[in-house]
């Protein structure tokens, strides 16, 4: 098993009690398919959920586990419903796309071919009336020569879907395609035999090839859009080198690697685990990694001795010594991929609708067939055949189902890339519609860690703000409080202090250069200079911690969590998109009015319980509002669940536990504007496919019905409208355009 | 009038054979990443230098 098979392993198994397993299957064409499989796998006894998407061709199945129904019995019933499952691996998928690659092409090729030599002999007979009748026959062999295999091989998927679909007693979008090409076929074969008559074959060598090259290029765009999580999988290096304990080293598969275990990663190498930086790098020297692949965050960042690196980033300094802190299944990468995997297996409720349109619409169309062949027969015989042919060829439900799924599908990659993932189908499209973000404040629009918020130099003060935080750097050198922990990026090497003491509950004393100094309350900094007092500061959002020496008070000192620095403008971006913004948090009331005023929000909550926030949104909703919630994702499951949508700043291992809909991978929030744009975007292609497929479909029937369409063009404009559904959605996946 | 029935009969054959011949290259992989080949020769290969493996290079 390679690396990337490794990353697409099964990613919930409960102790045997609850399965769940996502795979590819080979053989979709339209929501119909994806339908059948559904229908087959649910039959079997103790499958609790099955999903099938027909664009990622991915499905995804529940099942209790330790009953009759195991992976065997899962992948039987997708077999005998006609369709070939295939497992979700690296190289496993890769091997099938190719070989579905090449198969599509041969397809394409001998269509192209057929139909031009078919077009060759049987054109000469177009209009002539002075060819010898022997040569007329020599033309109509040669054309059913040449057509006869175009059709079988080139023709099978549209005759085997067709016939899988009779069998499994639907009527799907191959019917009438298998239906027209053997109603062209079957005349045109018996008046060949029997030296008389029409021929169509060079109708049916273009239809084949005008339909298999639409299906051609669909795949070519399914397999791109599907890249987002094979480009994870497959960025993964095989090999990596393992160092020893004696100093040599050794080239071991990326599996194979275990938590402790220290290895190279050369420069332009992607780092295979989630791995810590090794503690003996030269002082002052830092390491600049890519991590693009995993957060879509394109500047490099940079990582000090002992800090942690994610699997996936690209090494682009010096080589580094690394050491494992997972195995690369238990990696973020790996937890990423196995999200967009089921991601991808499912499909939001818009187009479960308009696959069920698009089965009712086959049935409609053979009927509208027949009253066609009725309504020309007495008018002109000549003429019905082709008016039955071009009705038959001519509607395209398959533009209706591909519709949503190949817009969603570019859109999860699209907002993969910004540092997103897109964890339920249908959050692309309730995000879209969101009018109310609610935001957490502490690990959402704050960081996780405290730090100096800002500095107030005091009465005598004749210190610079730098020089004050260096000297309560100095005071918290050996100090193991909590607060302390926010001095340590002042600290400045050449400032000691010594003769340290710590006074429980009130701050910490020592000298510099000489001089007796404290930091802390107020109250026991002012005791070293009883006489000097200075009137308080107004309070702010942290906490107030006072520097001062025999000569009075130096500096006020606010410790917090500070705002992320893309806060203000994430939020000012969400406003300008219609959002209303609000801050619901169970901080002080204090610490989230800080936090609003700072953001400019005026309707912020503080001191709430989960279930205040829970209600909070309920009533939201009750008041017909669509509620995004933005959360830390770890003790904010709940309010994410009640949400219409919500998203959770994915760290480390809470992206595997997370049960939002959205994961921000990228630390920043300026990337949810940027969402919300993509997802409005999304959502507007979705309803052009729809509304162009709707379009296509109502005025091309009753042209071709009244004889206005030749059946050639009836499979060329079938085909053309299913690939502009597809195009136009591939669109989502590049960049939108900045005005 | 006879020429005319070997000429059909050679395009047929010769039909078969570019059929043929375009299956053979599909096969082969020939069509399956037509970018590939012109951007080896920019790759590099991922071996690491014996000094780096030792330790005692760049960190």
């Amino acid at each position: 098993m390679s690396a990337a098979d490794a990353l697409h392993a099964r990613w919930s198994l409960d102790a045997g009690e609850h399965e769940h397993v996502v795979f590819l299957v080979e053989g979709m064409h339209c929501g119909g398919c994806a339908r059948s499989i559904e229908k087959a796998v649910a039959a079997l006894p103790g499958v609790l959920n099955v999903r099938v998407n027909n664009v990622t061709a991915r499905a995804s199945v529940e099942w209790a586990g330790r009953g009759a129904t195991g992976l065997a019995q899962i992948l039987d019933a997708v077999t005998r419903a006609g369709f070939k499952p295939v497992p979700l691996a690296g190289t496993a998928a890769s091997a099938d796309y190719q070989r579905e690659r090449r198969a599509a092409l041969k397809r394409v090729g001998l269509a192209s071919l057929g139909m031009m030599q078919a077009m060759m002999y049987l054109s000469a007979l177009y209009g002539v009336t002075d060819i010898d009748p022997a040569m007329t026959q020599l033309m109509r062999i040669a054309g059913m020569v040449i057509v006869t295999p175009v059709l079988f091989y080139s023709g099978a998927p549209f005759l085997a879907g067709a016939w899988r679909d009779l069998r499994n007693r639907r009527l799907g979008m191959d019917v009438p395609v298998a239906l027209a090409l053997l109603l062209a076929w079957l005349p045109s074969v018996w008046n060949t035999l029997r030296a008389d008559g029409e021929v169509y074959f060079d109708s049916v060598g273009m239809f084949i090839f005008f339909l298999s090259a639409g299906r051609f290029v669909e795949m070519s765009v399914r397999h791109r859009s599907l890249d987002s999580s094979e480009a994870l999988a497959r960025s993964l290096p095989a090999q990596v080198w393992r160092l020893l304990a004696d100093g040599g080293r050794e080239r071991v598969t990326a599996i194979a690697l275990r938590a402790g275990d220290r290895f190279l990663v050369p420069k332009g190498s992607v780092v295979a685990v989630d791995a810590e930086l090794a503690q003996d790098m030269p002082p002052g020297t830092q390491a600049a990694l890519d991590e693009s692949l995993i957060t879509g965050e394109s500047v490099a960042v940079r990582r000090g001795a002992g800090e942690r690196i994610r699997g996936g980033s690209v090494n682009l300094g010096a080589p580094l010594t690394l050491r494992a802190v997972t195995t690369v299944e238990e990696s973020t990468l790996a937890s990423m991929v196995r999200l967009l995997d089921r991601a991808q297996a499912t499909r939001p409720a818009l187009a479960r609708a308009a696959d069920k349109a698009a089965s009712w619409f086959v049935g409609v169309i053979l009927v509208l067939a027949v009253i066609t062949a009725v309504a020309w027969w007495p008018i002109d015989p000549a003429r019905a055949f082709a008016a039955v042919l071009a009705v038959l060829v001519v509607t395209c439900p398959c533009a209706l189902s591909l519709a949503t799924p190949a817009a969603l599908a570019a859109a999860t990659t699209r907002l993969a890339r910004l540092g997103l993932l897109v964890t339920r189908a249908d959050a692309i499209e309730r995000l879209a519609r969101a009018d109310t973000v609610i935001f957490d404040k502490t690990g959402t629009l704050t960081g996780t860690s405290s730090g100096v918020t800002a500095v107030k130099l005091l009465g005598h003060s004749t210190f610079s703000q730098e020089q004050a935080l260096a000297m309560a750097a100095a005071l918290e050198r050996g100090s193991a409080h909590p607060l302390a922990e926010a001095f340590r990026p002042h600290e400045n090497a050449s400032l000691r202090a010594d003769a340290l003491g710590e006074f429980d509950g009130s701050g910490v004393e020592g000298h510099i250069d000489g001089v007796r100094w404290r930091l802390g309350r107020r109250a026991f900094v002012e005791e070293l200079s009883a006489a000097n007092v200075v009137p308080p500061g107004s309070p702010g959002a942290g906490a107030q911690i006072h520097l001062g020496n025999g000569q009075g008070l130096v500096a006020e000192i606010e410790v917090g969590v500070p705002l992320r620095a893309d806060a203000a403008a994430a939020i000012e971006a969400l406003r300008g998109m219609g959002f209303e913004v609000i801050i619901a948090s169970g901080d002080s009331d204090m610490a989230v009015a800080g936090a609003a005023g700072a953001l400019g929000i005026s309707r912020a909550y503080s001191r709430l319980t989960p279930d205040d926030k829970i209600r909070l949104v309920q009533d939201l909703r009750a008041a017909g509002r669509r509620v995004f919630v933005v959360g830390d994702g770890i003790n904010d499951g709940p309010v994410l669940a009640a949400a219409d949508v919500s998203c959770a700043m994915g760290q480390g291992s809470a992206i595997a536990q997370s049960a939002s809909d959205l994961l921000l991978v990228h630390e920043g929030l300026n990337v949810l504007p940027r969402a919300v744009g993509a997802a409005r975007r999304a959502l507007r292609v979705m309803r052009q496919n729809l509304g162009w497929a709707l379009a296509y479909n109502v005025a091309a029937v009753p042209l071709a019905a009244l004889g206005f369409v030749s059946p050639w063009l009836a499979a060329l404009g079938m085909s053309l409208s299913s690939l502009g559904v597809v195009l136009n959605a591939r669109r989502l996946a590049t960049p939108e355009r900045t005005p | 009038m006879s020429i005319s029935y070997v000429l059909v009969l050679l395009a047929l054959g010769l039909f078969g054979a570019a059929v043929w011949a375009m299956f053979w290259a599909i096969d082969d992989g020939q069509y399956d990443d037509i970018e590939k080949h012109a951007s080896m020769p920019l790759e590099e290969n991922g071996d690491i230098p014996d000094f780096l493996a030792k330790g005692d290079g760049p960190r």
